[in-house]
C-alpha cells in the first residue's frame, strides 16, 4: 500500500461472473465506470471487457474483469469456453460471482459449478431490494452460511453495496478456499471419489471440478484426460443407482442433483410475506408486446418512430398543420430547428420541423463551412462557355488562413483531410442517435422479445429470431452485428447470417443514400425520404431472397430449436447506455481522425499526381488512369465511369470515404452526378452496389475472425461481389429496359431450382456411402 | 401430456423433454429440466413463453412439442417421470 503513485499496480484482480441478465453488465458499470476498455479475448472474437474500481479512502485498486454472461460451466458456445477457461486459469485472484436474487435457483445452478473451483468466491446478490418491494425477504446470513463462502447484498442499479462488497473482495484475496460439491454427497458420490482417487497427484489444480466434469461427460475435460478414459468409463458403468434412475444419462443426473440440491437447500432462503401475483408486471407487458398479432406490428412502429426521430426532415409530418412559408424568415439560427427554404414559386416549404438527427447533422455541418468553407454548386458557364454548374467555394478559416499558401498544400488540407473528415463526422450524430435508440430498446430488455416474436417469419427465410438483434445492429455497424452472431447456435444460420449482415444498409453507409436521394431529388423529383427507405428496403428484400438461396445451397432441412430467456423489463439505466455510446462514438471519431484521414490523403495524391510524380489535373490522374481500365467491367452497371468505381473502391476503406471521396473527386456530388452523364437508373444501381458489396475492412475483418477460415472468408467475399454484381446489374438493366424483368426472373427461378435439384443429387449421393468408390 | 396442450396460466411440471442431447443441456442450464413447475404464459402459433423458476423462457414449437407435462397435484415419482 505504500508505493509510490508511479508504482501503483492494481492489488486484486477479479473475474466477474454470471448468468445473462443478472445485472453483470450493471454492476461492471458502476464498479469500473469511464476506465472500461474493450478488447478481444486472445483467439476469438468473444468481447472482453476489463476495468478498475478505485476506492480513493483506502487507496484500493482493483482490477475487474468482465466474463460473458454463462448459465454452466460445461461449456457449449466460445463465451461458456472462454468464462471457464479464464476462472480455471487462475489469472483472478477471486472470482466474484453475481446472482440475481429474483431468479436464485437458476442462479445457484452456476453459482454450484463455480464453488467446485477451490478459488476464493464472493457471491454478490444483486435485486435484493427488488424482492423487498414484492414482500418477500432474503436472509443473506443463511445463504452465506449455505454457500460456505461472502454474500453481500447489493443494488447493481442503485450503486448501493458496492463499497462492502470491494472490502469483502480484498479480505478474500489469498485466502485459501477448499473446492465443495454439493453433489458429491448423493447418488454420484461413490463415482465421484473414484475418479478423484483416479486422478490421484495428477497435474491438475482443481481436481474435484475436473473429476465432476468427467463424471458428468464433459468433452473439454475428457480430452485432458483421454488416458484415463476406459477407467472413467468403467467406473460409471459400475453405479446402478444413475443406471436405474436416469437411464445412464450423467449429464441429465448431473443437472437434476444440482437442482434438487438448490430446491432441497435454498428454498427456505426466501421468505414470503404474501403469496406471490402468478402473473408479474413484466408479464402482463408481454401480454401486449408479444402478442402474436399485435407483436409484429407494435415492432414495426417503434422502428418506424426510431428512424423517423433519426432521420426525418419532416418532424411527425407536422408540415400538413403548419402553414406553408411559416419559417421563411426565421434567421440563421433557427434553420438549425426547422426548414427555412421557401419555394416562391410554388408557394411551398418552410414550414417543417426537423428530427432531432438531422437538427444535430446540421450542427456538424454549420461547423464544417465554418472552418472549411462552403461549395455552392451554382448555374454558370464551364470552359467552353457552355452552360453547366460550376463549384464554388466560399470563406472557411482555414482556406482563409492558407491563402498564400502553395497550392497543393491548400489543396491537401482543404480537399484532401478536412473534406473528408467532415464528410465522416457530419453523419456521426444520426449513427449515434440510432445506436442510442437500439441501445435502449436492447437496455429494456424489449429486443429478446424482437427474436421471439420475428422467429417465426424469420424461419420461414432459412434463419432464427436469433439471426434478428445481430442484423438490426448492421443497421448501426456490421462490425458489432457480425460480432453478435456469436449467440447463434446452428452454425450454418451463424454463417449466413453474417453473409448477409452487409446488406442492413449501416449508419456509415446513409449518407450515400441521403447525398444521392438529394441530387435525385433534384433531377427526377423522387421523395429523398422515400429513396432513402427504399434503399433499406432493397437490401432487406435482396437479404430475404439470398438467405432462401443459401439456405436451399445448404440443402439444410428442419429448423433448429429457439430458446432464450426473457429478461425482466426495467427502465433503461442511463449510465450503461452512455457508456456504451461513448464506446462508439470513441470509436467513430478515432476512425475519422486516423483511417479516414490518411486515406484521403492518399487518395488526393491519387487524384492530382500522375505515375511520374507530377501534378496533373484529374483527367490524367493515377486513379483515373486505374479506374479507366475497369470501366468496362462496370458498363452493364450503368456506371462504367472512373470516378464512380473509385468512389466505390475508396468505400472499402470505411464506406463514410464514398461520399467524402466524391467530395474531393467533384466538389459536390451534385456536380459529381451531372458531370458524368450517367442516367438516373445507373446512379440507382452505383447506390445498390455499394450497399450489396463487399462491406468495409473493419466489416471483412469481423466477418473473417467468426467465419474462422481464410477459405469461408474468400467465399464471402466472392458472394458479396456476385450479389452486388448482379442486383446492380438488374437494377440498371430493369431500369433502362423494363422488359429485362423477365429475363432476371427466370435466372432467378433457375438459380433457387437449380439449388434445390443439386441438393437433391447431393444428398442422394450421401445416402450411398460408397458414392466416391463407385467413381 | 405435451406441453402445448397445457392452458394458459396453469402450472404443470415437467415429466420428460425428449429433445436431443445438445438442446436438452441448453434447458437444463436455463433451469427447465424434469420435475420443475412449468407455466405456459403465452402461445403464438406454438411458439411459447414459460415461466420456470421465477424465469421467463421463450422457445419455438419445435423445442415445446418435446416437453411433456403432467398436472401438478398429482403425486408421481421420479422414476415413473422418467
Amino acid at each position: 500500500m505504500k508505493k509510490s503513485r508511479q508504482m501503483k499496480q492494481c492489488d486484486i484482480k477479479v473475474a466477474l461472473a454470471g448468468n445473462p441478465n443478472c445485472g453483470k453488465t450493471t454492476l461492471f458499470n458502476a464498479l469500473t465506470g469511464a476506465t472500461a476498455h474493450v478488447g478481444n479475448w486472445t483467439g476469438v472474437t468473444v468481447e472482453k471487457l476489463q476495468g478498475t474500481y478505485k476506492d480513493k479512502k483506502s487507496d484500493l485498486t482493483i482490477d475487474i474483469v468482465d466474463l460473458p454472461g454463462i448459465y454452466s460451466l460445461s461449456p457449449y458456445s466460445p463465451e461458456e469456453v472462454v468464462s471457464r477457461d479464464y476462472i480455471l486459469s487462475q489469472d483472478a485472484d477471486v472470482i466474484l460471482n453475481i446472482i440475481d436474487a429474483t431468479n436464485l435457483q437458476r442462479n445457484l445452478y452456476l453459482t454450484t459449478q463455480i464453488l467446485e473451483i477451490g478459488l476464493p468466491v464472493v457471491v454478490a446478490l444483486n435485486m435484493a431490494d427488488c424482492l423487498r418491494a414484492n414482500g418477500e425477504r432474503i436472509d443473506v446470513k443463511a445463504l452465506s452460511q449455505k454457500l460456505g463462502v461472502p454474500v453481500v447484498a447489493i443494488s447493481a442499479l442503485k450503486q448501493k453495496g458496492l463499497k462492502e462488497l470491494m472490502q469483502v473482495v480484498k479480505e478474500q484475496k489469498g485466502v485459501k478456499r477448499e473446492a465443495v460439491s454439493f453433489i458429491s454427497s448423493g447418488i454420484l458420490k461413490e463415482s465421484i471419489d473414484e475418479v478423484m482417487l483416479l486422478l490421484g497427484d495428477s497435474n491438475t489444480n482443481h481436481k474435484l471440478f475436473d473429476s465432476v466434469k468427467l463424471v458428468e461427460g464433459d468433452k473439454l475435460t475428457l480430452e485432458k484426460y483421454q488416458s484415463i478414459a476406459t477407467q472413467i468409463k468403467e467406473i460409471k458403468d459400475k453405479n446402478q443407482e444413475v443406471k436405474d434412475k436416469y437411464k445412464g444419462n450423467y449429464e441429465t443426473c448431473v443437472a437434476d442433483q444440482r437442482y434438487q440440491h438448490i430446491n432441497d437447500n435454498f428454498s427456505d432462503v426466501i421468505t414470503a410475506d404474501k403469496e406471490k401475483p402468478a402473473v408479474s408486471k413484466s408479464d402482463k407487458a408481454d401480454k401486449v408486446l408479444t402478442h402474436k398479432f399485435w407483436g409484429i406490428p407494435i415492432f414495426l412502429l417503434i422502428i418506424f418512430a426510431i428512424f423517423h426521430l433519426t432521420f426525418s426532415e419532416n418532424l411527425f409530418y407536422l408540415s400538413a398543420v403548419i402553414p406553408d412559408g411559416a419559417f421563411k424568415d426565421a434567421g440563421p439560427v433557427a434553420s438549425l430547428f426547422v426548414d427555412t427554404e421557401y419555394d416562391e414559386e410554388e408557394e411551398s416549404g418552410a414550414n417543417s420541423i426537423k428530427s432531432p438527427g438531422v437538427f444535430l447533422q446540421g450542427l456538424v455541418e454549420e461547423l464544417a463551412e465554418l472552418v472549411n468553407g462552403e461549395r455552392v454548386v451554382e448555374d454558370g458557364f464551364d470552359d467552353n462557355g457552355e452552360p453547366a454548374q460550376v463549384v464554388e467555394e466560399e470563406g472557411g478559416w482555414i482556406p482563409q488562413l492558407l491563402k498564400n499558401a502553395p497550392d497543393w498544400a491548400n489543396g491537401v488540407i482543404c480537399d484532401g483531410v478536412l473534406a473528408g473528415v467532415f464528410g465522416v463526422l457530419s453523419f456521426i450524430p444520426q449513427i449515434m442517435l440510432l445506436f442510442l435508440f437500439l441501445t435502449i430498446l436492447e437496455d429494456t430488455g424489449y429486443m429478446a422479445r424482437v427474436a421471439f416474436i420475428m422467429d417465426r417469419a424469420f424461419r420461414r427465410i432459412g434463419l432464427s429470431g436469433k439471426s434478428f438483434m445481430p442484423l438490426l445492429m448492421c443497421f448501426g455497424c456490421a462490425v458489432p452485428g457480425i460480432m453478435a452472431t456469436r449467440t447463434i447456435e446452428n452454425d450454418r444460420e451463424r454463417r449466413s447470417t453474417i453473409l448477409l449482415a452487409p446488406f442492413f444498409s449501416c449508419g456509415a453507409k446513409s449518407p450515400i443514400w441521403y447525398a444521392f436521394a438529394a441530387v435525385l431529388a433534384t433531377t427526377v423529383g423522387w421523395n429523398s425520404e422515400l429513396t432513402v427507405f427504399g434503399m433499406y428496403i432493397i437490401g432487406i428484400v435482396v437479404a430475404m431472397i439470398a438467405s432462401l438461396i443459401l439456405k436451399k445451397i445448404s440443402g439444410q432441412k428442419g429448423v433448429t430449436p429457439f430458446i432464450m430467456e426473457l429478461p425482466t423489463y426495467h427502465t433503461p439505466q442511463f449510465k450503461s447506455v452512455t457508456i456504451h455510446i461513448w464506446q462508439k462514438l470513441k470509436h467513430f471519431v478515432f476512425r475519422a481522425g486516423t483511417v479516414i484521414a490518411a486515406s484521403t490523403i492518399i487518395i488526393w495524391y491519387l487524384l492530382n499526381f500522375n505515375f511520374k510524380f507530377q501534378m496533373v489535373g484529374e483527367e490524367e490522374c493515377i486513379l483515373a488512369t486505374v479506374g479507366g481500365w475497369l470501366e468496362w467491367l462496370f458498363k452493364p452497371l450503368g456506371f462504367g465511369d472512373w470516378k464512380y468505381i473509385v468512389a466505390t473502391v475508396t468505400g472499402l476503406v470505411a464506406k463514410e470515404e464514398v461520399v467524402s471521396s466524391i467530395e474531393v473527386l467533384a466538389g459536390s456530388v451534385e456536380a459529381f452526378v451531372s458531370k458524368s452523364g450517367v442516367t438516373t437508373a445507373g446512379v440507382v444501381s452505383f447506390m445498390a452496389f455499394n450497399l450489396l458489396t463487399v462491406p468495409c475492412m473493419a466489416a471483412v475483418g469481423a466477418a473473417s475472425g467468426e467465419l474462422g477460415s481464410p477459405k469461408r472468408t474468400a467465399l464471402a467475399i466472392l458472394f458479396w461481389i456476385l450479389t452486388s454484381y448482379f442486383v446492380s446489374m438488374m437494377i440498371y438493366l430493369v431500369g433502362t429496359y423494363w422488359w429485362t424483368v423477365f429475363i432476371f426472373a427466370l435466372v432467378i427461378a433457375i438459380i433457387i431450382v437449380g439449388a434445390h435439384f443439386i441438393n437433391k443429387k447431393r444428398f442422394a449421393k450421401d445416402d450411398m456411402p460408397n458414392a466416391k468408390e463407385i467413381k | 401430456m405435451q406441453l402445448l396442450a397445457s392452458p394458459i396460466g396453469k402450472k404443470v411440471k415437467i415429466a420428460d423433454v425428449t429433445t436431443d442431447e445438445k438442446t436438452k443441456n441448453r434447458l437444463q442450464n436455463i433451469g427447465v429440466i424434469v420435475g420443475s413447475d412449468i407455466t405456459v404464459l403465452q402461445s403464438n402459433f406454438g411458439d411459447i413463453i414459460v415461466k420456470v423458476r421465477d424465469c421467463r423462457v421463450a422457445m419455438n414449437k419445435d423445442v415445446a412439442k418435446h416437453i411433456l407435462v403432467e398436472a401438478v397435484n398429482e403425486e408421481v415419482t421420479t422414476d415413473e417421470a422418467m
